[in-house]
């Protein structure tokens, strides 16, 4: 039996569907058994992320209406063995959708997948609990912006409202650089506001950007620090016990600090 | 705690007797009969000066005061003064006052009071709410969440959000914080809305209404 994780935030543009297109992957890429789901209906973005867009035929609200079977709605990712995606029908909106419905879908998902992650929408309305209604777990993601947080702890609010437990906090857009000249938020300050327990931390990376718009999550390139922290945070989910990186030791004066030490 | 009504304060200038507004005479003489009680010591032969804070009572009900003064305590009155703004700048930096609507202390004492503890912090968007008594909360009150009290407010934590103490009307409820940092605070009718975010001091703070009228925050010692 599979567990179903919410990847939601509050705040929109922080980077939940990132998020999950490169944490389906890298559950994947570990050897896991992985669906994900697009929950945004009327404004799904899983599918370009995930660079599957092409190839969707049919929808989760295919499904609801029963126009056809749900394995025949997942989309099968040819990168890698075991990855699904469910797309989310862009012609609808989200009250064409109650909550017990995809609750009904996810638990159909994790009788076959080890890992059901569901890309829940911005905001706190009935996007989010249908989102959220057929989940075991939840991921947070936020940036160190006050707005985010804001945003974050309300949601977090919520799902503790609806008994999700654990709630993972995925730390993101994280700049050593604008937290060591005291211009950002630090991981420390983060977590005394919302308590919760880190999952990871996801350095600022450039390559974002363009793995979305070729639709090649980040993952599938492992050199980048955004592949690394998002590769870590699966191995985590998948139980396996990594200390949190530290990334704000590497600010430039330290790096230039190291540098001097390494010379004499 | 200092009787909410009248205070004695020692200046530079000598010893000021602080009368708040909207008290009648009665009640203004009661206070001071306390207050000088609290203090514990002889006054006899020491001047004051009364601070009016606003024109409520009579000229000749503070005449009458002022022999009551000389002949109950031995207090000389060597001035009065009417205030309408704040005649002495409050002990920790409080940013503006607003007063919605007089009202006067009909609750009780705390200690009389009921109170309700919580056991997790209050995210945004959350209220917590407790009107017959005192909330004592064992967490954060975080930015965008609001706690409001009948009697005091307690956070073992950073207070963030906005805090509503005394929300019956006693003027005596207090605000207490490990951290305080806070978007609103509002005592009794008295709201002190913080123009800038503060930032915690990391030590724990209080906050109250004082004799100057608003509401200040100072650090926490000891009740």
């Amino acid at each position: 039996m599979g567990k179903v994780i919410v990847v939601t935030s509050g705040k929109g543009g922080v980077g939940k569907t990132t998020s999950t297109a490169n944490l389906g992957t890298a559950l994947a890429l570990l050897g896991k058994t992985v669906a994900v789901v697009d929950a945004d209906v009327g404004l799904r973005n899983l599918d370009i992320v995930m660079g599957l867009e092409s190839r969707i035929v049919y929808t989760s609200m295919d499904v609801i209406e029963k126009q056809c079977e749900l394995s025949k709605a997942l989309v099968r990712d040819r990168r890698v063995d075991g990855l699904m995606l469910l797309a989310a029908s862009q012609k609808n909106n989200k009250d064409d959708i109650q909550p017990e419905q995809m609750k009904a879908i996810c638990d159909k998902l994790r009788t076959t997948h080890d890992f059901v992650l569901v890309d829940s929408p911005a905001g706190i309305e009935r996007g989010f609990s249908n989102a959220s209604a057929g989940a075991d777990e939840a991921i947070v993601v936020t940036t160190p912006d006050v707005s985010a947080i804001r945003d974050a702890d309300r949601i977090i609010g919520l799902l503790q409202n609806a008994r999700i437990e654990p709630i993972n906090l995925v730390l993101n857009r994280f700049s050593p650089q604008l937290v060591g000249n005291g211009s950002m938020m630090d991981q420390a300050d983060v977590l005394d506001i919302l308590n919760i327990e880190l999952i990871g931390v996801v350095p600022e990376d450039s390559g974002v950007i363009t793995s979305t718009n070729r639709g090649i999550p980040l993952v599938y390139e492992d050199g980048s620090p955004g592949a690394q922290a998002y590769m870590r945070i699966a191995r985590r989910l998948t139980g396996q016990r990594i200390p949190i990186h530290n990334f704000e030791q590497k600010g430039i004066l330290n790096n230039i600090l190291n540098w001097f030490t390494r010379k004499r | 705690m200092a009787n909410s009504t009248v205070a004695l304060r020692a200046y530079g200038d000598g010893l000021h007797l602080i009368i708040r507004p909207h008290l009648s005479i009665s009640e203004v003489e009661a206070a001071i009969e306390q207050e000088i009680t609290r203090m514990n010591r002889s006054l006899a032969g020491a001047s004051v000066q009364i601070d009016l804070k606003s024109p409520t009572l009579k000229e000749e009900e503070i005449e009458l005061l002022s022999s009551k003064l000389q002949q109950t305590y031995d207090l000389t009155v060597r001035g009065v003064e009417v205030a309408d703004e704040p005649v002495l700048p409050p002990i920790a930096a409080a940013p503006t006052t607003h007063v919605i609507s007089p009202t006067t202390d009909t609750r009780t004492s705390r200690d009389s009071e009921p109170s309700r503890i919580v056991a997790h912090t209050i995210r945004s968007g959350q209220t917590e709410e407790f009107p017959q008594g005192s909330l004592i909360i064992y967490g954060d009150v975080n930015s965008g969440s609001e706690v409001k009290a009948g009697g005091d407010i307690v956070v073992l934590g950073t207070l963030r959000g906005s805090a509503y103490a005394g929300m019956n009307g006693r003027l005596s409820a207090v605000i207490i914080a490990m951290d305080f940092a806070p978007l609103k605070l509002q005592i009794g009718n008295y709201v002190n809305r913080s123009s800038v975010s503060q930032e915690p001091r990391g030590y724990p703070e209080i906050a109250r209404i004082g004799a100057e009228d608003v509401i200040i925050v100072e650090k926490f010692v000891k009740f």
